[in-house]
């Protein structure tokens, strides 16, 4: 069963590889990797950039760099000419015995504020040492923007799977191909099983893509694949119930994007509605896929919390396969 | 080989039977021809035969499988050829025949010794897509042949084929059923049911009217004619002779004593006509 499971996966692979439209669908999560790293912000990047004087003060340099990024030049013109530039750098000059800043003007106050804020700490001589608040973490390492569009790129990435499976399957109806495959010893358990596995694995490879590509090195792995493959799971029925239903690759991808909504509803559920408005979400699969994802990614999740939200993942999962089996059946005779 | 019992088929599964009370046998190393026109049921009763539609009514044994409770073994053992091609297009004939192979339990054929036979050959890269529909269909007949069936299924092998290759189709039949393979042969095409067949069974509306040899069927519903074409006072003249009855056989003798004979054949019925004599339908 193994072997002709393997058979039936190489045959999808290497149509994929030949084929557009499957092809991009492939390389898609590398995209994804690329350009959130590109449109967001570092995990430690910070948003202050100071412009000082090289050798004016060197302690002071030392000290400011624990907080901002520090930029020197050799003379008061060329930070001017550094701070006219197009992003926001603020200069910290000598006046007499004291600095004044130099600003363009149309730096957020925020950024000014936090400026000055370290100016008068250093002035002051104090350090983060001397503080007698006491840390206590939330356990948030990453930028939530990031975080967020790392989630969303896994779940849709799931859809791409079931996208794939629903290209084959058309394939397979176009060719006509069913029939001769009914007529081998295969199963259908075996058949459909070999179907998936494309779908199935573009997801765990596209999310393994992102979070190298990312930085998201310090995850539960067993976690993200656990919640990964139960999300992929409501992906592969619906590609299967496009797959055998459409006959034509653009009606089955226009179908599978129904998916979409869903997936946008659960999170945005999550992340602009309050408490009261959840459990209007509960049925929607994404969206426990979703709050799962969200604590593996900040490495916050227990496997109790992991293992309840793939539970009821699989729950709905199930109950969907239970409405569309008949029609999946039907389509494979 | 094959043993079908009041196998009835309803696609609506109401009292409206597409095929009804089939009863007939096939023995081992025979070929069977299924004739009728479209739309008669010999699809129907084929693709139940191969599991491609559920068993309703009846019973069935292919291959000492009972059909009733289809084993996926049985697979190994039979062959299908398809009527309409059904290739993957995207791939190569030889990716194409070496997928299906890998698909069965027992020992396959090579995919391009397969390709040779059916004339394929030096097309064993060339995508199916890129086939024209005779090409497409001499891959679809040579795929059912990967795993060395003991039972073949044959739907209209020969249609669509320019004449010599469909020659070349008919070749390959006679020489699988030469080696035990039992072939059956669903067909509207007389001619090729005439030449291979052993049995051929007749059926329109979904119901079996005969089932006997062509050569029977020819002794008990054709006419034993000679046709003679002479010359009698330089005229070129036709005439067709009784071989059953007494003055016809003597002045036919009379005919060949007296004059020059041009030509002479016999005129036996052919296996469309006794099938409209039988039946009352044409075969379209």
């Amino acid at each position: 069963m193994l072997k002709k499971i393997w058979t039936i996966f190489k045959r999808d692979l290497k149509v994929n590889v030949k084929d557009f439209i499957s092809l991009y669908i492939l390389i898609m999560p590398i995209l994804f990797g690329v350009l959130i790293n590109i449109f967001t912000p570092g995990i430690n990047d910070t948003t202050v950039n100071l412009a000082l004087l090289e050798g004016e003060n060197k302690e002071q340099i030392t000290y400011l760099k624990q907080f901002a990024d520090i930029e020197v030049f050799e003379s008061e013109n060329e930070i001017r000419n550094r701070v006219e530039g197009r992003d926001s750098i603020i200069g910290i000059i000598p006046e007499d015995d004291a600095y004044y800043l130099l600003t363009q003007g149309n730096e957020s106050e925020a950024v000014i504020d936090y400026a000055k804020l370290l100016n008068g700490l250093y002035e002051s001589d104090i350090n983060a040492k001397d503080t007698n608040a006491e840390l206590i973490e939330l356990g948030q390492t990453v930028p939530p923007l990031k975080k967020s569009l790392v989630n969303v790129a896994i779940l849709f990435i799931s859809i791409l799977g079931g996208m794939l499976i629903a290209l084959n399957m058309v394939e397979e109806k176009v060719d006509n191909t069913l029939s001769a495959i009914n007529v081998t010893p295969t199963s259908r358990t075996t058949f459909i099983l070999g179907k998936s596995v494309m779908g199935v694995l573009l997801t765990i490879f596209g999310t393994a893509a992102i979070i190298l590509i990312i930085g998201f090195g310090g995850i539960n792995i067993l976690q993200m694949i656990l919640i990964i493959l139960v999300t992929s799971l409501l992906s592969v029925l619906v590609g299967f119930i496009q797959g055998v239903t459409n006959k034509d690759i653009i009606s089955a991808a226009g179908s599978i994007k129904m998916l979409f909504l869903p997936l946008i509803a659960g999170v945005l559920a999550i992340e602009i509605l309050t408490d009261k408005w959840q459990p209007f979400f509960y049925w929607d699969p994404f969206y426990w896929a979703y709050k799962g994802t969200d604590m593996i990614l900040s490495e916050s999740g227990t496997w109790t919390q992991i293992l309840s939200y793939s539970g009821i993942v699989l729950v709905l999962c199930g109950i969907v396969y239970a409405v569309l089996a008949p029609r999946i059946r039907k389509g494979l005779e | 080989m094959i043993k079908v019992k009041n196998l009835s088929h309803s696609y609506n599964k109401d009292e409206k039977y597409q095929v009804k009370n089939i009863n007939f046998e096939v023995k081992k190393g025979e070929i069977f021809g299924f004739l009728g026109p479209s739309g008669a049921g010999k699809s129907t009763v084929q693709n139940i035969l191969t599991g491609l539609l559920q068993l309703q009514e009846g019973e069935a044994v292919v291959a000492d499988y009972d059909i009733k409770n289809i084993s996926k073994e049985m697979f190994n053992k039979i062959g299908m050829s398809f009527e309409q091609s059904n290739v993957y297009s995207k791939l190569t004939a030889k990716e194409n025949l070496d997928f299906y192979s890998k698909l069965f339990d027992v020992k396959t054929v090579d995919s391009n010794e397969l390709l040779n036979l059916v004339g394929l050959e030096g097309k064993e890269n060339v995508k199916a897509g890129e086939f024209s529909k005779g090409m497409k269909h001499r891959l679809t007949f040579a795929r059912s042949m990967i795993n060395e069936p003991e039972l073949w299924f044959l739907d209209e092998p020969t249609t669509g084929l320019d004449p010599s290759i469909a020659a070349d189709i008919k070749e390959i039949i006679k020489t699988k059923n030469n080696d035990g393979v039992t072939i059956f042969l669903t067909t509207h095409n007389m001619f090729i049911a005439d030449e291979l067949c052993d049995r051929v069974a007749f059926i329109v509306d979904g119901e079996i009217k005969l089932i006997d040899s062509p050569e029977n069927l020819k002794l008990q519903y054709g006419e034993q004619l000679v046709e003679v074409e002479y010359i009698e006072n330089n005229e070129t003249k036709i005439k067709t002779f009784s071989t059953v009855f007494p003055e016809d056989k003597k002045a036919l003798q009379t005919v060949i004593d007296q004059h020059e004979i041009k030509t002479m054949h016999t005129k036996e019925a052919t296996l469309e006509e006794i099938f409209i004599k039988v039946t009352g339908r044409g075969l379209v």
